[in-house]
C-alpha cells in the first residue's frame, strides 16, 4: 500500500506531508498568519517560519525517510513556537480573554467545523442545546440548515487557538484548512472580526 | 509564583536590547541566537524571533544578507546597521543607569 503525500513548498524548500501532517502544517501556518494580523509585514514573518518549519523537520527526518509525518512536525512545532508579536508584552492571555466577545467558530472541541461551539460561546448558551437545536432544524427544513451552517462557516472567521488547548478532531481540522485556503481564494482573507 | 507575571513583561521588553546586543557582536543567523539564549532567562523560539527581527529590520536597525550555506537553503544572516549601532549603544548607556538608580535605593 502507498501512502498518499502532497508535496508543498515552504519558502526555498520542497517537501512531501502525509494526509495528517499537511492538514497541521495548514493549521499552524493559518494560525500563524491570524496571529500576525495587523502586523505591518506579515508575508516576510511567514516566509521565515515556512522556512523554519522545513529545516526543523528535514533535521529530523530519518537519511532515507521522505514524507513528513506528525512525528516529526509536531516535534518540530513545538521548538518554533507559536507566534508572538513583539510588543505584545501587555497582552497576557487573561487580558486577551477579556476583550470584546466576538463571533467566531471554534476548532478546539467542535464536531463539525465549530459553527455551534462558537455560537454558543458568543451567546453563553450549552452548546450540547445549540447542537440540537441544529439537528432539528435540519430534519425539519429537509437540509436547508446544511446551506445556513455552510454559510455560517463562511462568514465566521476561525477563533486562534489555545495553545495546550482541546486537541481538535480530524473533520474541524479538515474544514478549517479549507475554509482558509477557500477565503483565500475568494479575497475573503480576512472577513474581520464581526465584534459587539 | 506571583512574581511570575510582573518578571515576564521585563523579560519580554529586555530580549529586543539582548537581540540587538547578540547581532551587534556579529553576523548571525536565526539558530545561532536561539542557541546563545537558550538556558538563560531569555530562551526563545522562532515563533517569537522572526516577528521581533522582522520589527527591527522595519526600524532600520537590523538587516540581513543571504549567505550559501553547506547544507540545505541559503540563510540569512543579521547584522546592525549604522541606526542599530547609536540605538544599542544608547539602551547600554540606559541599562547601566537605571541598574545605578536601583541599586542606590532600600538601603
Amino acid at each position: 500500500m502507498q501512502r498518499i503525500a502532497t508535496t508543498v513548498r515552504l519558502n526555498r524548500s520542497v517537501l512531501q506531508f502525509d494526509d495528517a501532517a499537511h492538514v497541521r502544517l495548514e493549521q499552524y501556518l493559518a494560525e500563524s498568519a491570524s496571529l500576525l494580523e495587523g502586523d505591518p509585514d506579515p508575508q516576510e514573518i511567514l516566509a521565515d517560519l515556512e522556512q523554519a518549519v522545513a529545516d526543523q523537520c528535514t533535521r529530523r527526518m530519518r537519511p532515507e525517510q521522505t514524507v513528513v509525518t506528525l512525528a516529526e512536525l509536531e516535534p518540530a512545532l513545538e521548538e518554533i513556537g507559536s507566534v508572538q508579536a513583539p510588543g505584545s508584552a501587555t497582552a497576557s492571555p487573561p487580558a486577551r480573554e477579556a476583550t470584546a466577545r466576538t463571533l467566531q467558530q471554534v476548532s478546539q472541541g467542535a464536531v463539525i467545523s465549530g459553527v455551534c461551539l462558537g455560537l454558543a460561546r458568543y451567546f453563553r448558551l450549552d452548546v450540547t442545546l445549540l447542537r440540537v437545536i441544529s439537528v432539528l432544524l435540519l430534519l425539519g427544513t429537509g437540509g436547508a440548515m446544511v446551506l445556513v451552517y455552510l454559510g455560517l462557516m463562511l462568514l465566521m472567521p476561525y477563533a486562534p487557538l489555545a495553545a495546550g488547548g482541546t486537541p481538535i478532531r480530524w473533520l474541524p481540522a479538515k474544514c478549517r484548512a479549507f475554509m482558509e485556503f477557500l477565503r483565500a481564494k475568494l479575497g475573503v482573507d480576512r472577513p474581520g472580526k464581526i465584534a459587539t | 509564583m506571583a512574581a511570575e507575571s510582573k518578571l515576564a513583561p521585563i523579560r519580554k521588553g529586555l530580549l529586543e536590547f539582548l537581540v540587538l546586543k547578540i547581532v551587534g557582536a556579529k553576523s548571525v543567523y536565526v539558530p545561532d541566537i536561539l542557541r546563545q539564549l537558550a538556558g538563560t532567562e531569555f530562551t526563545t523560539q522562532e515563533g517569537t524571533l522572526y516577528p521581533l527581527l522582522s520589527k527591527l529590520r522595519r526600524e532600520d536597525l537590523v538587516q540581513y544578507e543571504w549567505k550559501e550555506s553547506d547544507a540545505g537553503p541559503p540563510r540569512k544572516y543579521y547584522q546592525l546597521t549604522d541606526t542599530g549601532r547609536a540605538q544599542l549603544a544608547a539602551l547600554d548607556e540606559y541599562w547601566n543607569l537605571i541598574n545605578r538608580t536601583i541599586a542606590n535605593f532600600g538601603h
